[in-house]
């Protein structure tokens, strides 16, 4: 593919590629502080299996129990817990212990807190009144009329979900807790954010590179006269495509490759995503299928590629108009803000709130609460219904692009 | 007046032109040589846009980059190709150039005018060049190097884009010019400068090859140019032996022009050399034909 | 100077002017928009915003002992009109709120109590029971005035004692100055990328339409890049005079002038190494979008003369745009005199960037004197 070998052969993409490459590395390795005590859960799920029951619960009890007697023992201490041993510790105390003695106390500790956690999800989820936060949202955005219905509509069927969810028990399965580690918005925001916002970048630059070409390096007589004519748009349009999904894999996949290098998911893959432990502010996740922290991983990074590519689209189609690749960038980048901004622009008391939310730019910028209840973007189908609607737009304009460059006169 | 003194320029590792020196007064100079000779790299270094490697260019004893504003205010130049914008008119773009040039917006106005009429294009003067023909962008060229009605006049293959008509107009012009001030033309197109240039001067090699008027340099193929008439079916073994100047079809036989330095066969016809000629003859393929 | 004003003219098109207005529509409603149409955010920034007017007007800009004094003379007079209220309202009385202590120490678990709590604050809004919310804040404030409140360095605190020592603590409610800052590296974010996205094309644009044959045997010569410059810096300028003057148009109505006598020492949390009143440390943060405006003016000129295309101009510019999104309007603006920098960073990291986008440009026209016009 020739047209491929103009981006791969620019070195300024190779070089934001290793660039960004390098910063999502250190972005995570900096991140890394907590990757030992991670490794507990494995620990737990190993030992007592993913499902927390009241059996394996007990067990665990058991367990920690003895590991704090011996530990009295020799260490020739009295307590409680390893939480009040810790509050009522000072500096000095600390120092005191050995090395072994501590990572025990520490260990012991995670254990316990996981164990504290887990004792409580059937209170705490029982504490959950999804209408109520329905109507909170309500309040809080300020909607009104069939805007503020539609919302608690969707707050009604999430009701339903989670009555489900709990019934089902998905909330009961180990994970990192959320609460302590934010390992679910450190990976679907911070990390995924970032691999999103640089793809984009390099996407929307390579498409633009290839488009405008020819009219840039004024080759466009000589190339749009050949037998191919003007149908090498749509070698320059697989081209894009192909830069592009080659750039979100690598991407991803260099990302992704060292944050799980770093931070040990190995026993986690089939936990579900809505796991109690995986709660990390107000609200808990509530998918509203029954999906696994592996599948969500599929899912999200499918939800990447599938914007990459339809913001490949319509950077393709602007740069044919305007045969302009720093017009097109500029213009592309607008309109992705422009698309994220539209919602606040509309009538709270009107659906069309909600409906110019269902856009590209909050698509992926929400990406870790995709397949979530509760939220403005956390209907059912939202993740769907967005990503097709988009698709048959970008196809539309695509299409139009290509017919008018097909009539147009190059000059 | 605008002497060249042993000037060479390399690019890297590569020679463009080897120890050219050259003298130029008042008058219309051709420099002509086939592309890729060298021939614009001269002209961009009497233009300023390069430097020499080795050597140097003076007007009147100075050397012209030592003179900067002082050389370039008596210099029209037109490039072989040039850029504009799009949504200026002639006008506009003049007087943009003109302000570069060091002209008054007031002495520029009704030069600008005198010139775009002096190459027909004064019915245009407000109309934006993004719909101007290639013929038409070329002329605006032309007036913009008579702007500051300069002493040194060099056009970069002025032709290029012109019908008939206009590259007519532009010799009248061109002579009119070098009148009272010197003019290098560089072109490959041996008709556009063969019946106005008081010198030519030919490149090879990277060296000069020949400066001197037209008849001295066809003298130099005296005697040694014939043409004669053949059947189609001679011409390839006919083609081994000599080096062809043209071939034409008339009345069913082909009427070859050719070289010849040695003792010509009887029904040869010796014609007078043209300047065509020693072009062809000076550039030829080495490969095709072996002069006899 | 014609020739300054040609360039200028090929910079500031209506095309670019337009892509321009677009630009800062979105910019505006993205980052600023918040910051005019949401100050003071709610409650109780409003009362910390009325106050501090309240307290300016009263103790002048500057509170002594004497001032606090009557402050808390004000506070427990304002309480006594609260406990009145309450107790006016018979439903207070009977859920066991009848004063105001009793209100805000009210039980978590006691539904009825929270409900009335609620009703008061939220529903009803009282100004009464807010202002006082705010006014005992400010007096624990003032009570803990001699503690750093962070963990500070040796010369973070000696500055803060050298202040404490003048008089000078943090009295007022941090509302005004904390907005001014979201403000203004807002404002510096759009006008950065104003005027990236107006300078980059301008000087490539005429290499790659081939203009610079013609420009550079005009009498003009290579000057000519000189002057491309000076336009460039100019139009910048303009630019940024233009969107700064409008947006300051809308800050004014944050109806913040009353403040603008105040040393921002006396704002809490706003411990800085200088002094300046608001207003001049207003006019401090002007000067700094300026500098880095036309800092990145010229270093998108320097990528302009070198780079062959424009998807190269754009991409080595999106690593310096990132820094500064990152950390560079952090630091070079929001903590342009904050102790939270070392005191010599802020100053340097301006000379160091005025010095190598300077230094880039005059090797940059000492280059083109000297260069072959080739392309």
């Amino acid at each position: 593919m020739y047209e491929c070998r103009k981006v791969i052969q620019s070195p300024i993409f190779l070089g934001l590629f290793l660039l960004f490459s390098v910063y999502n590395i250190y972005l995570i390795v900096s991140s890394s502080d907590h990757k030992e005590e991670l490794k507990i859960v494995n620990e737990l799920i190993d030992t007592y299996g993913r499902d927390i029951s009241d059996t394996s619960l007990a067990q665990l009890d058991q367990d920690i129990q003895q590991e704090m007697t011996q530990l009295k023992r020799s260490a020739g201490l009295e307590f409680q817990s390893v939480h009040e041993l810790l509050e009522n510790m000072s500096l000095e105390e600390q120092e005191a212990y050995s090395q072994e003695h501590w990572n025990q106390i520490q260990q012991l500790a995670v254990k316990e807190m996981y164990f504290n956690t887990a004792r409580s999800i059937d209170e705490s989820y029982a504490g959950i009144d999804i209408q109520a936060t329905g109507e909170g949202e309500v309040r809080m955005y300020g909607l009104s009329g069939s805007s503020a219905s539609y919302l608690l509509q969707e707050y009604e069927k999430l009701d339903k979900r989670f009555e489900e969810l709990v019934k089902n028990g998905e909330q009961k399965q180990w994970f990192f807790a959320g609460k302590a580690y934010f390992m679910h918005s450190f990976l679907f925001q911070t990390v995924f954010r970032h691999i999103i916002i640089e793809s984009l970048l390099l996407i929307v630059l390579a498409t633009a590179l290839i488009t405008a070409y020819e009219f840039e390096q004024k080759t466009q007589l000589l190339t749009f006269s050949t037998k191919r004519g003007r149908k090498l748009m749509k070698d320059k349009f697989s081209a894009s495509i192909a830069i592009a999904v080659a750039t979100m894999i690598l991407l991803l996949g260099i990302t992704l490759g060292t944050f799980f290098i770093v931070f040990d998911y190995s026993h986690v893959w089939s936990t579900s995503i809505s796991s109690a432990f995986n709660w990390e502010y107000n609200f808990p996740y509530i998918a509203w299928w029954d999906i696994s922290v592996g599948t969500f991983l599929w899912l999200a990074a499918g939800m990447v590629l599938a914007g990459g590519l339809l913001m490949s689209c319509l950077t393709f189609a602007l740069a044919t108009v305007v045969k302009n690749s720093y017009i097109a960038f500029a213009g592309i980048a607008l309109f992705f803000v422009a698309v994220l901004l539209l919602p606040s622009f509309m009538s709270k008391s009107s659906i069309l709130f909600f409906i110019t939310g269902y856009n590209l730019s909050q698509l992926l910028l929400g990406i870790s609460n995709s397949f979530m209840g509760g939220g403005l973007t956390g209907s059912r189908n939202y993740e769907w219904l967005t990503v097709s609607c988009w698709t048959l737009i970008a196809a539309g304009i695509c299409f139009a692009a290509y017919r008018r460059f097909t009539k147009t006169d190059i000059g | 007046m605008l002497v060249v003194k042993e000037v060479s320029k390399q690019y890297g590792d590569f020679t463009a032109l080897r120890d050219i020196q050259l003298e130029f007064e008042t008058g219309l100079y051709g420099l002509l040589a086939p592309n890729g000779a060298g021939k614009t790299t001269l002209i961009k270094m009497l233009a300023t846009l390069l430097y020499p490697t080795k050597g140097e260019v003076l007007y009147n004893g100075n050397n012209i980059i030592d003179m900067d504003s002082s050389y370039r205010e008596l210099l029209g130049y037109l490039p072989q190709q040039f850029g504009y914008y799009k949504n200026y008119s002639p006008k506009q773009y003049l007087l943009y150039l003109s302000a570069l040039k060091g002209i008054s917006k007031k002495e520029a106005l009704p030069k600008i005018i005198e010139l775009l009429d002096k190459v027909a294009l004064g019915d245009v003067v407000n109309k934006k060049m993004k719909k101007f023909s290639g013929g038409m962008v070329q002329r605006v060229g032309i007036a913009q190097a008579l702007l500051n009605d300069p002493k040194i006049l060099i056009l970069d293959e002025p032709t290029a884009g012109l019908d008939p008509k206009e590259r007519a107009r532009f010799r009248n012009l061109l002579t009119d010019l070098a009148r009272s001030r010197l003019v290098i033309v560089s072109t490959h197109i041996v008709s556009d400068i063969e019946s106005i240039a008081n010198e030519i001067i030919m490149i090879k090699n990277q060296q000069i090859l020949y400066k001197d008027s037209v008849e001295t340099i066809c003298g130099t193929l005296d005697g040694a140019v014939f043409e004669t008439s053949m059947e189609f079916e001679q011409l390839e073994s006919f083609r081994q032996d000599h080096v062809l100047l043209s071939e034409k079809q008339e009345y069913g036989k082909m009427i070859v022009r050719f070289i010849h330095k040695e003792t010509p066969l009887v029904d040869w016809l010796p014609v007078q050399p043209q300047l065509e000629d020693v072009f062809l003859y000076e550039y030829r393929d080495e490969t095709n034909g072996t002069v006899q | 100077m014609r020739m300054i004003l040609n360039e200028m003219k090929k910079i500031l098109t209506w095309r670019m002017l337009t892509f321009l207005l677009l630009v800062n529509t979105v910019l505006y409603f993205l980052l600023i928009s918040f910051d005019i149409e949401y100050f003071p955010n709610g409650r109780p920034a409003l009362d910390g915003y009325r106050l501090g007017i309240e307290m300016i007007e009263e103790y002048g800009v500057k509170m002594d002992e004497e001032d606090m004094l009557d402050f808390s003379r004000q506070y427990k007079s304002l309480k006594k009109e609260a406990d009145e209220y309450l107790q006016a309202r018979p439903e207070f009385a009977a859920a066991g709120l009848e004063n105001y202590e009793k209100l805000i120490t009210s039980d978590w678990n006691n539904e009825e109590q929270q409900k009335l709590s609620n009703q008061i604050f939220h529903e009803e809004q009282v100004d009464l029971f807010w202002e006082l919310q705010e006014r005992s804040r400010l007096m624990e404030f003032h009570d803990m005035k001699e503690m750093i409140g962070f963990e500070a360095n040796a010369l973070q605190q000696k500055r803060f004692d050298e202040l404490l020592a003048e008089g000078k603590y943090q009295a007022y409610s941090e509302v005004v100055i904390q907005n001014f800052k979201d403000f203004i590296v807002h404002v510096g974010i759009t006008v950065l990328f104003s005027v990236v996205l107006l300078i980059s094309p301008f000087i490539l644009k005429d290499r790659t339409r081939r203009l610079l044959d013609l420009q550079y045997t005009a009498k003009v010569g290579r000057n000519l890049y000189k002057t491309k410059l000076i336009a460039g810096i100019l139009s910048a300028g303009m630019v940024i005079t233009v969107l700064l003057a409008f947006y300051f148009s809308l800050y004014a109505q944050n109806g913040t002038s009353p403040y603008f006598g105040l040393g921002v020492n006396a704002f809490i949390a706003n411990l800085t190494w200088y002094d300046p009143t608001f207003l001049q440390y207003i006019w401090l943060c002007i000067l700094a979008i300026y500098v880095i405006g036309i800092i990145f003016t010229m270093l998108a000129m320097t990528v302009s003369s070198v780079v062959p295309n424009f998807v190269t101009l754009i991409g080595i510019q999106i690593p310096l745009l990132f820094v500064m999104l990152l950390v560079g309007f952090k630091i070079l603006l929001s903590h342009i005199i904050s102790v939270q920098s070392p005191q010599w960073l802020v100053p340097c990291l301006y000379g160091l960037l005025s010095i190598v986008s300077a230094g880039l440009l005059i090797y940059l026209i000492r280059r083109e004197k000297l260069r072959d016009i080739l392309e």
